[in-house]
């Protein structure tokens, strides 16, 4: 897997270090921190992934509870004001943290090598094994949980003010 | 080849992630730019999609 922003790369994510989230499995810590790699875990933890993975694609067309039958929207979203400048908060990455732990294991995992890790959905296709199309709606699926998440316990609270 | 113009909200919320993973095509592009000039709602979560890339930036530093 080559891709121009691998971990070995000084540029960004250098100098990052833990939290790290959970669902990033070991192969993917591997690239970013080579020295912890654990090669007994691999091929089962790709497995796992890989059919957990299938699973979530699966069930693709039942979840939008989002939508009304003739796909409008059925509740208004927040208005979250002025959100740049909830990234000067501590609290508010407590509270992203919180909401990439509750999603489900292989839609946290998808969405943090996309949007973490930066990987290329086709490099995230190949790893898991996956077809793009399920890969991009496991990745929609992912940003509208965390979306719901950080509107409920951030910017309709106080946290956000 | 009949494209439909119009789009809901549930389309445009697939293609506003869509295109944060793949480049759209010409005829998606358009429809979402035009439902995303009429829609407030989905304007609302285009912009929180951008936040949301930009905070997972900023994730441990």
């Amino acid at each position: 897997v080559g891709g121009g922003r691998g971990v070995g790369d000084p540029g960004r994510g250098a100098g990052r270090s833990a939290p790290l989230h959970r669902a990033v499995a070991a192969e993917d810590l591997g690239r970013r921190h080579p020295e912890a790699q654990d090669h007994r875990s691999l091929p089962a933890a790709r497995r796992e992934v890989s059919t957990d993975a299938a699973a979530e694609a699966a069930e693709v067309e039942t979840f939008d509870e989002l939508f009304a039958q003739d796909g409008h929207r059925a509740s208004m979203p927040l208005e979250w004001g002025d959100p740049e400048r909830s990234l000067e908060r501590t609290q508010f990455f407590d509270v992203l943290q919180a909401c990439l732990d509750h999603l489900p294991a292989s839609l946290a995992r998808i969405f943090m090598m996309r949007e973490w890790l930066d990987y290329d959905t086709s490099e995230i296709c190949k790893e898991l094994g996956i077809t793009p199309t399920n890969c991009f709606v496991m990745l929609y699926r992912a940003r509208m949980r965390l979306r719901e998440c950080l509107e409920m316990n951030w910017f309709a609270t106080k946290g956000a003010a | 080849v009949n494209f439909p113009l119009k789009i809901t909200c549930k389309e445009a919320h697939h293609l506003l992630s869509d295109r944060m993973d793949r480049p759209l095509g010409g005829g998606e592009r358009w429809r979402l730019w035009l439902h995303l000039r009429f829609c407030r709602m989905c304007s609302r979560v285009d912009r929180q999609m951008d936040f949301l890339r930009s905070a997972m930036r900023r994730l441990g530093e």
